[in-house]
This record gives C-alpha cells, sequence and structure tokens, in this order.
C-alpha cells in the first residue's frame, strides 16, 4: 500500500469517469459503494497511521515542473488524517441522502465524486501550487450544485459563491508565488513544497505581507467577518446535499489552512495579528448568533449557526497552544458532522412540506416524534451539552484562548449564552406548541433513508462526545509538533513568549 | 463497638465498594434507557416500576457506601477511563465517594426514589407517561454525576446534565407556550451562569494545571489570592444560577409550570441545591477568601428575606412553595458564606426532606383540585383528604422551624453563626425572615385545608390521593420529623472532611434566648397566619390589595417585566437589527457594491474600446503619459519630497 493516498485522491474522479457507463437505475448503489470503498480506505489509512511517529506519514514524491520545484508530494498527519476521514465519511453521508427522483440523479451523484476528490486533495498535498489546484478546484462541482440544483435564486447565490471565493484565492496564490520566490532567493533552488517552506526563517515585515495575503483567502473560505455573506446565500439555495457538504467540509479547508500553511509558515505574523484576528473571531460568535436568532428561515439559521461556530474553531486555532489548537481541530470534525446532521433535518422537514419558514412549523414533536429526538440530540451537540461530541471541541478552543485574555475569553465563552438562545428558541417553535397548522398534522416520520443517514451521525455525536480520546491524541501529537516548530522558528521576542515551547518526541518522553 | 466492626468487615467483603459506586451511578441511566425506548409508546405500567426499582437500587448501593464510609472505611474513589485529554489537561471520568458525596447521594437517590413510585401515581393518566419516566432517571443520572465526580469538569458534566433534564421536564407538557417558555428561560438563564462556571473552571486550569478537586485543594495556598478570589466569584457565579439566586432566580418560579414530582425532586430537594454543593465541595478555595465568603452570605440573606416577601401574596400554590424554596437556599448560602459548611450541608439535608414533602403534597391537592393552582379556590380540604393534610402540616411545621422537627435544627444552627460572627444585620434578616417563612407556610395550609370549601362553587369535586402515594411520602414525613435529632451523628461524620465550625465561647451563654427569639418569631407568624385566617379568609382586603407594596410583592418586584423590558426584547430588537440591516444592507451590500462597480467600470469603459484608431491612439500617449510621469515621480520621490520641504520651510 504504498500509494495509498494517490488512490484516495483519484479514486472518486476515475470511478466518477466510469460512471458515465453506468446504467441510470443502478447510478444510486454505484455510487453509494464507490464513496463506502473510498471511507473504508481512508478508515484504513487510520489504522495503519502511527500516532507516535512525528511528521509526515504516507508520504509519496514525484517530480511535476522541475524547473519551478513544482512537486507531486502528498502526506498526512494526525490533522488531516481525520480531515479527509471526516470528507469520504461526510460524502457518503451526503450520497445516502439523495433521495432516487432526483433530477439528473446521475450528473449529481458523479459531481458529488469529483468534488470528493478535491477536498480529499486539499487535505493531503503538501505543495503549495497542488494546494491551490485542488482548493479552485473543489469550486467547481459545487458551483454546479448550487446553480444547477438549486432553490428560485440559484444561479445569483452560485456565482456570488464562486466569484468571491476565488477572488480571495487568487490573492493566496499571488502570496505563494511570492512565497516561492523568496525561497528561491534565500536558497537557491524553486520549491513549492511546504515542508521546506517550514524551514524558511522570515523577517517580520515579510510575514506581515504574506500572511495578509494568505489571509484573505482563507477568511473568505471560512467564512470569517465580515467576508461570510455569501455563505447564508449559498446555504439558503443549495440543495441539501450540497449544503451538507459545504458546511461539513469545505468550510474547514478555510480553518485547515490557517493551521496548514499561516501558523507554520508566518509566527511572527501569527502572533502580530492575534488581537485583531480575535476580535473578528468574537464578533463572528456573538455577531452571527444574534442574527441566527432573526431568522425566519430554518435553514438559514442553521446557516448562521455555522459561521458563529467557525468563530470559536478560528480563536482555537489563534490561542496558538496544545490545547486551543486540538479543540478546534476536533471542533472542526463535531461541527462538520452537527452542521452536516442539522442541514440533514432541515432537508428532511423541506422535502416533506417545501418550505424552510419557522413560522409554517410547531408542534412537530406530537407528529415527527422520532424527528423530534434526532432534531434535539443535533441541537444540543450544537449548543455544546457534555457528552455531546460539541462540547469537547468548544470547551478545549475556549479553555485554550482564555490563557491569551481574560476579556476576550470571557466575551468567547458568550457563545454557551448567545448558542442556547437561538437553538432553543428555533427547537420550541419548530417541534413544541401545537399543531397549528393542518398540513403539519398528517406528517410521517423519518423513512428508512433517512434513519441510514441521521443514525450513524447521531452515534457519532454521542460516543465521541463520551470517548473523544482516539481522535484527540493523534490530533494533539501533530499539533504540537507544529507549535514546537512555531516556537522555533519566531524570530520576535513576543512570539516566543506567547508560543509555547513544547517538547516533542524524543525530548518529551525524557 | 464489636456490632460496628462486624458491620464493617461485612460490607467490604459482600460487595467490591467500587461496585457499588458503579451501581450507585450507573443504574438510574439504566432505567432512563429502558423508558427511553418506550418514549413514544403508550403507557407501560411496568416501565414506572422497573425504573423505580432501579432507583432504589441506586439508593442501596449509596447506603452501603454510607455504611461502609460511616464505619470508618476509606474513601472510595475511582477513575473509570479518560475523557478529554489535550496538550496538558487531562480529565477522566473519575467518581469519588466521601463523606460529602455520600450524604448527597442518600439524600438525592432517597427522595429520587420516593418521587419515582409517587409518579407512578401522579402522572397515570399522562399520555407521556414512559416518556417521563425516562427523563426523571436521566435526571438522577446527571444528579448522581454532578455529586460524585472527582473534578470540577465531570461536575459540570451533571451539571449541564441536570440542566437538560430540568429542560425538558419543564417543558414536559410541550403543546403549553407557557411551559416551554419557561423551559427556555431556564435554561438560558442557567446557562448565563454556566459561563461564569467555566471561567471559573478555565482560572483552575490555568493556575493549578489540573481540575482533580484533591490536586486542586492542595495546592490553593501557593497561589496568589486575587486569583483565588476571582475563581471563587466566577464559580459562585455558577452556583447562583443552578440555586437561583438573585438577579438569576426569575426562572425558578417560572419552572413551576412542569409536573409537581420534577418540582419536587428537581426544583426543590436536589438540582437547586447543586449551587450549595459546589460552595461546600469547593469550601478550600472558599475558606481563604472570606470577602467573597461574606458577599455570598449578604446575598443569601437578601434573597431569603426577598424571595419570602413575594411568597406572602402569591395565590399559586406551588409559587409560594417556589419561592419559599428560594428563600431557604438562602439560609444555606448565608451558613456556605461564613464557612460554616457542614451547616449548609445540614440544612440542605432537612430541606430536602420537608420540601419535597411539601411539594408532593400539593401535587396531592393540585390533583385532588383537578389542577387549579389557585389557593384562594380551595379551603376545607382538610375533610376530603385528611392524609395529604397532615403530611403538609407537617412538612410545613418543619419548615418554620418548630421543635423539635427537622427545620428547627439546621435553621437555628444558621441564625447561630449569624450572630456568633457578629453580622447581626444578616442574623436580623434571617431572624426577620424565619416569621415571614411560617407566615406563608400556615397561610397555605389554613387556606388549603381549614376554612370553608370555596371549592363547591368553582364545581370541583376533589379526592384524596392514592394509598399508595401517601405511604411513599411517609418516609419524608418521618425525616422531616426526626432527621434534625441526628445533629451530632451527622456532624461528626461530614466534618470528616468539611472544617468543623468553632462556636465561640460567648455564644454558650446566650443560645437559649437566641432559640427563644427565632421560636417566638416563627410562633407568631404561625399565629398571625391561623388566626387571620379564622377571621377573615384571605387575609388581603381589597383595599389592602391596592396598597403599592402588595402590588409590587404580587408582581414579584416587576423583575419578570424589567427582564423582559432591558434584556429580551432588546436582544430580539437587535438581532434584527443586526440581522436585516448590518448584516444584509451594510455588509452584503458593500460586497455587492464592490462587484458592481467592478461591473459597472467594465460597462461604462467599453465604449472606449471602439477600434477608432485615432481614439485609440490618444489613449494610449495619455497612458504612457501617465506613466511616465508617475515612474519618475517615484525614483524622484525622496530628492522631490525635501524639494517640497524646502519650499515650505
Amino acid at each position: 500500500m504504498n500509494h495509498i493516498l494517490t488512490i484516495l485522491i483519484f479514486f472518486p474522479a476515475l470511478a466518477g469517469l466510469m460512471g458515465f457507463l453506468v446504467d441510470k437505475k443502478s447510478i444510486k448503489p454505484y455510487v453509494v459503494s464507490i464513496t463506502l470503498i473510498e471511507l473504508f480506505i481512508s478508515l484504513y489509512l487510520w489504522y495503519g497511521f502511527n500516532s507516535a511517529e512525528i511528521g509526515m506519514q504516507f508520504v509519496e514524491q514525484a517530480n511535476l515542473i522541475e524547473a519551478f520545484g513544482v512537486q507531486y508530494l502528498i502526506g498526512i498527519d494526525g490533522i488531516s488524517l481525520f480531515l479527509v476521514i471526516l470528507s469520504t465519511f461526510m460524502t457518503l453521508i451526503g450520497v445516502v441522502s439523495i433521495s432516487d427522483d432526483t433530477e439528473d440523479l446521475r450528473e449529481l451523484l458523479l459531481t458529488i465524486l469529483f468534488l470528493e476528490m478535491t477536498m480529499v486533495g486539499v487535505f493531503v498535498v503538501l505543495d503549495a501550487i497542488l494546494f491551490y489546484l485542488f482548493w479552485e478546484l473543489s469550486l467547481v462541482p459545487m458551483l454546479y450544485i448550487i446553480g444547477a440544483w438549486g432553490g428560485n435564486k440559484r444561479v445569483y447565490a452560485s456565482i456570488k459563491f464562486f466569484l468571491y471565493t476565488f477572488t480571495g484565492s487568487i490573492i493566496m496564490l499571488v502570496g505563494m508565488l511570492y512565497m516561492a520566490y523568496l525561497y528561491y532567493q534565500a536558497s537557491g533552488t524553486w520549491s513549492f513544497s511546504l515542508l521546506e517552506w517550514y524551514r524558511l526563517q522570515l523577517p517580520l515585515d515579510y510575514q506581515i505581507w504574506l500572511f495578509v495575503a494568505f489571509f484573505l483567502g482563507l477568511a473568505i473560505k471560512v467564512p470569517m467577518f465580515p467576508f461570510h455573506t455569501w455563505l447564508p446565500y449559498a446555504h439558503g439555495q443549495a440543495p441539501t446535499v450540497g449544503s451538507v457538504i459545504l458546511a461539513a467540509v469545505l468550510l474547514k479547508m478555510g480553518t485547515y489552512g490557517f493551521i496548514r500553511l499561516s501558523l507554520p509558515l508566518y509566527p511572527d505574523a501569527t502572533v502580530y495579528f492575534l488581537t485583531p484576528i480575535a476580535i473578528l473571531s468574537l464578533i463572528m460568535i456573538i455577531y452571527t448568533a444574534m442574527v441566527a436568532y432573526a431568522q425566519k428561515d430554518l435553514k438559514q439559521l442553521v446557516a448562521y449557526s455555522s459561521i458563529s461556530h467557525m468563530g470559536v474553531i478560528i480563536l482555537g486555532i489563534f490561542a496558538l497552544n496544545p490545547e486551543g489548537i486540538t479543540g478546534s481541530i476536533f471542533l472542526m470534525i463535531s461541527h462538520g458532522i452537527v452542521s452536516g446532521a442539522l442541514f440533514l433535518l432541515v432537508g428532511v422537514i423541506y422535502d416533506r412540506r417545501h418550505t424552510k419558514m419557522i413560522d409554517e412549523f410547531g408542534g412537530l414533536a406530537s407528529v415527527m416524534p422520532r424527528y423530534a429526538l434526532i432534531f434535539g440530540i443535533m441541537a444540543m451537540a450544537s449548543v455544546g451539552l457534555p457528552l455531546t461530541i460539541g462540547f469537547v471541541g468548544e470547551f478545549l478552543s475556549l479553555v485554550g484562548f482564555y490563557k491569551y485574555s481574560h476579556i476576550m475569553g470571557i466575551i468567547a465563552t458568550g457563545t454557551v449564552v448567545v448558542g442556547a438562545i437561538y437553538m432553543l428558541s428555533a427547537y420550541k417553535r419548530t417541534f413544541f406548541g401545537k399543531v397549528v397548522n393542518s398540513e403539519n398534522s398528517k406528517l410521517s416520520d423519518l423513512n428508512l433513508r433517512e434513519y441510514l443517514t441521521l443514525i450513524p451521525l447521531t452515534i457519532l455525536v454521542i460516543v465521541l462526545g463520551i470517548y473523544p480520546k482516539p481522535i484527540l491524541k493523534p490530533v494533539d501529537e501533530s499539533v504540537k509538533a507544529i507549535i514546537s516548530l512555531m516556537h522555533q522558528k519566531a524570530v520576535t521576542e513576543e512570539a516566543k513568549k506567547i508560543i509555547p515551547n513544547i517538547k516533542i518526541g524524543e525530548e518529551a518522553r525524557k | 463497638m464489636n456490632f460496628d466492626i462486624n458491620l464493617n468487615i461485612n460490607i467490604s467483603n459482600f460487595i467490591d465498594t467500587s461496585t457499588l459506586l458503579y451501581i450507585a451511578l450507573f443504574s438510574p441511566i439504566v432505567g432512563s434507557l429502558i423508558a427511553g425506548i418506550y418514549g413514544a409508546s403508550p403507557k407501560r405500567i411496568g416501565i414506572g416500576i422497573i425504573v423505580s426499582s432501579l432507583i432504589f437500587l441506586s439508593f442501596l448501593a449509596s447506603a452501603g457506601l454510607f455504611l461502609h464510609l460511616y464505619f470508618g472505611g476509606s474513601i472510595v474513589n475511582v477513575r473509570m477511563m479518560d475523557w478529554i485529554s489535550a496538550g496538558d489537561l487531562s480529565v477522566p471520568f473519575g467518581f469519588v465517594a466521601d463523606q460529602v458525596s455520600v450524604t448527597m447521594m442518600l439524600v438525592v437517590t432517597l427522595v429520587s426514589t420516593i418521587v419515582h413510585i409517587y409518579s407512578i401515581g401522579y402522572m397515570e393518566k399522562d399520555k407521556g407517561f414512559n416518556r417521563f419516566f425516562s427523563y426523571l432517571s436521566a435526571f438522577v443520572f446527571s444528579m448522581m454525576f454532578l455529586v460524585m465526580s472527582d473534578n470540577f469538569l465531570g461536575l459540570f458534566i451533571g451539571w449541564e446534565g441536570v440542566g437538560l433534564c430540568s429542560w425538558l421536564l419543564i417543558g414536559f407538557w410541550y403543546e403549553r407556550e407557557s411551559a416551554t417558555w419557561a423551559a427556555n428561560e431556564a435554561f438560558i438563564m442557567n446557562r448565563i451562569a454556566d459561563l461564569g462556571m467555566l471561567i471559573g473552571i478555565f482560572l483552575i486550569y490555568w493556575h493549578f494545571g489540573t481540575l482533580q478537586y484533591d490536586e486542586v485543594f492542595a495546592k490553593v495556598n501557593s497561589i496568589p489570592v486575587d486569583i483565588i478570589s476571582m475563581i471563587a466569584i466566577f464559580l459562585f457565579i455558577g452556583a447562583m444560577g443552578k440555586s437561583a439566586q438573585f438577579p438569576l432566580h426569575t426562572w425558578l418560579a417560572d419552572a413551576m409550570e412542569g409536573p409537581t414530582p420534577v418540582s419536587a425532586l428537581i426544583h426543590a430537594a436536589t438540582m437547586v441545591t447543586a449551587g450549595v454543593y459546589l460552595v461546600i465541595r469547593a469550601n478550600e478555595i472558599f475558606a481563604l477568601v472570606p470577602e467573597v465568603g461574606y458577599f455570598i452570605a449578604s446575598l443569601g440573606a437578601f434573597v431569603a428575606l426577598f424571595a419570602a416577601t413575594m411568597a406572602l401574596v402569591n395565590r399559586d400554590i406551588k409559587r409560594v412553595i417556589a419561592y419559599s424554596t428560594l428563600s431557604q437556599l438562602g439560609y444555606m448560602f448565608v451558613a456556605g458564606g461564613l464557612g460554616a459548611y457542614w451547616i449548609a450541608l445540614f440544612h440542605l439535608v432537612t430541606h430536602a426532606f420537608f420540601k419535597a414533602l411539601l411539594f408532593l403534597g400539593a401535587g396531592n391537592v393540585m390533583h385532588a383540585m383537578e389542577d387549579e393552582l389557585n389557593i384562594m379556590k380551595m379551603g376545607g380540604l382538610r375533610k376530603v383528604m385528611l392524609g395529604t393534610a397532615l403530611l403538609m402540616l407537617i412538612a410545613s411545621v418543619a419548615l418554620s422551624g418548630i421543635y423539635p422537627f427537622a427545620g428547627f435544627f439546621s435553621k437555628d444552627k444558621i441564625l447561630e453563626v449569624a450572630f456568633d460572627t457578629h453580622n447581626y444585620i444578616l442574623w436580623g434578616t434571617l431572624w426577620l425572615t424565619a416569621g415571614l417563612t411560617a407566615f406563608y407556610s400556615f397561610r397555605i395550609v389554613m387556606l388549603v385545608f381549614f376554612g370553608s370549601a370555596r371549592y363547591k362553587d368553582f364545581g370541583i369535586h376533589p379526592h384524596e390521593a392514592h394509598g399508595f402515594m401517601l405511604w411513599a411520602m411517609t418516609p419524608l414525613a418521618v425525616l422531616a420529623i426526626v432527621a434534625g435529632l441526628f445533629e451530632h451523628q451527622f456532624i461528626d461524620f461530614v466534618t470528616k472532611i468539611l472544617p468543623v465550625y468553632n462556636f465561640s465561647e460567648g455564644i454558650h451563654e446566650i443560645i437559649g434566648q437566641l432559640v427563644m427569639v427565632t421560636t417566638a418569631i416563627a410562633v407568631t407568624g404561625i399565629t398571625i397566619a391561623v388566626l387571620s385566617n379564622m377571621f377573615k379568609e384571605g387575609l388581603f382586603t381589597n383595599t389592602f390589595k391596592s396598597n403599592f407594596i402588595y402590588k409590587l410583592l404580587d408582581n414579584q418586584y416587576y423583575i419578570p417585566k424589567i427582564y423582559d423590558e432591558v434584556f429580551s426584547k432588546p436582544y430580539r430588537e437587535l438581532s434584527e437589527l443586526f440581522w436585516k440591516s448590518v448584516d444584509l444592507k451594510i455588509v452584503d451590500a458593500t460586497v455587492d457594491g464592490i462587484a458592481n462597480c467592478i461591473l459597472s467600470t467594465g460597462e461604462n469603459t467599453r465604449g472606449m474600446q471602439s477600434g477608432n484608431l485615432s481614439i485609440m491612439l490618444r489613449l494610449m500617449v495619455i497612458g504612457i503619459t501617465v506613466l511616465l510621469i508617475s515612474a519618475i515621480l517615484y525614483s524622484y520621490a525622496d530628492s522631490i519630497l525635501t524639494l517640497l520641504q524646502g519650499v515650505l520651510n
């Protein structure tokens, strides 16, 4: 299994091409089995992963453009491992959730397979050009999913999504090119390998400009306030499967980019921009939670709540200590599962009533008790109740960030209040009370297809909430490696002070 | 003594103590899951019986642990498995059964068992019978988790767990708007307090490097006092939410929307005392910062009086008892704040017995009255429900603090502590409150059970509750009478780990007078209540009702209204504003504006690309000139600047 990562990236796309030959009736079983195989391959990766080992594993390397040092360099550490598994898992869930009578079913499913390739690609490549390639490629299938299978304003939403994120990434590309140029000046050879770049120590003023360029690309993707307005449109118009994958995986590319690129490449600039970014995150947490509270459309509410939670993830990352960063990565995974589930749940009710307006519902708990139960569990996970998956990451992110600032820590922890306000009030308005709208009185509870998607998610929410260790441990090791690298690289006193000096590997064991 | 030693050996030999601990902790959740499986199906009486037996099993296991400790056994501490570990943080699922937690476990499981059995009768006609038992047992599990955890984050699991179950149970009748509203209010208000609690936990972690109780308490003396006081303050904010202390108290009265057994178990005997438990548990921290303790005590005394005044005029039987709970929690915080931790725990225990009894009695009355809560519509009920009347009378006497009932011993101790520490204002407040307590307790008893049968005007046909419900309540009644007599055994038991409170020498001489004075005001309160109801039912005449003070009390000092105006409404309006004006009109409009700007630039400049050679050439020349000038300016920028400076100077 020397080329397992290559297989993992390209298997879905190749299978997707083959899919054009598959009969229309059997296309869904075909795609489901492809994504299932893909999930098993990624789980095999976990099985073969050695969490005691520092550095990248399953590394593959080949030259692409030798003159400019563009390489086919892929590998994973504890951080990317779980994001890969999240991608393959949520793709499978998304594919299963698609109903058989969707229009142009074959095209939709094959687009998703192509999307899966780009997602896995982003998380495993270690070459900046390749990273950019997969990063941009992921926009295309999403553009189609929203633009072709979306709601009434789908064209506006998809173009907005595409142009906005594209603009950001172009700026990031300029940053990458300049970074490669700096590397060339320092070492005499061209390279886009992140592993090589990690070794480059830059003066603060260079770091600042590069950090800003990367930041724009990443922040729009996350999306951070004030670059977030494309997201509600995209979610509002996207079909359920699009929203699930967008919220569960695509947004995580941005936060993953911060950990993989910005932090280790520019430790001093990271510390330099810590306070402004923290303030943006605080606005994200509180302000978008309040906007979520004002929503009348259930799906928009979940979309805004996504942004609010991404704010906690950003804060955890910029805590710059292992507690915070490990927590933020765990929160990425838990948010992927929970927000994915919430979008599926909104889809369930939309399929039945063809509306997402909260006021249309009420009293659903008596009509659809099992639906209400699963929605309740997910709502509580979103609120961050202990022993659900949502608490672990949120707690670690906040405890990590609290070390940096007392006041901002308190404001950030306000997420436990504002999150509860919008979630509980939405739950109350949707599920409690009497059934006033007669159309709601005969709704059927969950069907088999919906159970197949929601039950695994529910199990994960509880199991990982009680026993998060299998994920936390490998992630923590890799995070410590990154922080240790940052501390060594940092050139300013302030950065040395804020980024803890962590011993890893042999040293730690002494 | 031989007997003691034998028993000790017997328990340890008979069953492993850690097994006992696991049985005590996990049998409620097993019951909850069993009931949960049948959650949506029609009532099965068997579910109620199985679940109640499992809670009883938990009680037996707790009792086993109690005996083990009582006869000198060592503290049981188990680590089940790791939970969260990242960076230097490592939190296990660890549980401890020491003198304090075992006391809490006994109270929780005993009251829970009774409430479960009682509920089989109380909820017999409810279509959510199975669901109810599932929630109720889940609550017991969370509460046990809360008191048994050996670290702050484990406590927080239980803390949030009881919050969730409280939300589910307050909003149990989810079709009622008022119930679900109250459920959300309780959850959100508790979350505000949890924010403080979390900050306290963060502070502990970053200053102690651990969240385990024993490790934290071992290090408290090496941490600066200002940090300790911050920790104490933030932990206490957490306690204020769960124990409904002012200003986070409004949810408790509204929580009475839940079924009455829930009020008895969660909102009287157990969950609301979690805050007091936290102060007792973290006494090593609170003991170091007497100023914070003094604040806690003052707030406690204030709440005691404040809540008691609201109880005076309310006409809703459950709300009166809820305010009374609030008031009694205030007493506990006075004791805890003044450093008399064992006394706080003692009052917590006795209060759990008589207050649960009072609520269950109120449940019987409600059932008899076809869910009518207004005490003005009752009266003379002792004729139809003598058993309930007797039980509630016992509870009320205990609550009023009349010798030799349980409330007398614990409440009197708190007053003695206040007097002993020279906090005469606190003492005076509590003394006055004792009188008010006696008054409102007997006001209820009189209006409900004595006087003329006003319910007949409303066409209600009351009936006594099932016999087994009354029998289930009897242990509580017995305890409400005799629990106080075990004061010395209680002191010996809990002060093995809690600090002993040493009364000063002088207090012993006047203790007799103090007791007399306190009993006097309690008796006065009772007498006024009884006499006034004999002559004039309802006590409050119409002229009195138009009085400003009456209105103020009747409207709960207008606090719910103020909260609505100051917090809820502005929050909603601000949210709307953020969405409609800021997000759509500013942030998003800017993005679209930039996009439109680029688009219109393209549209407008399209005319230039007309292909007309002379125009194109002219434009090219202009472009080149601009480029050249900027190139020159850029290269000679420095010299131009000096030139300009020269000119200006």
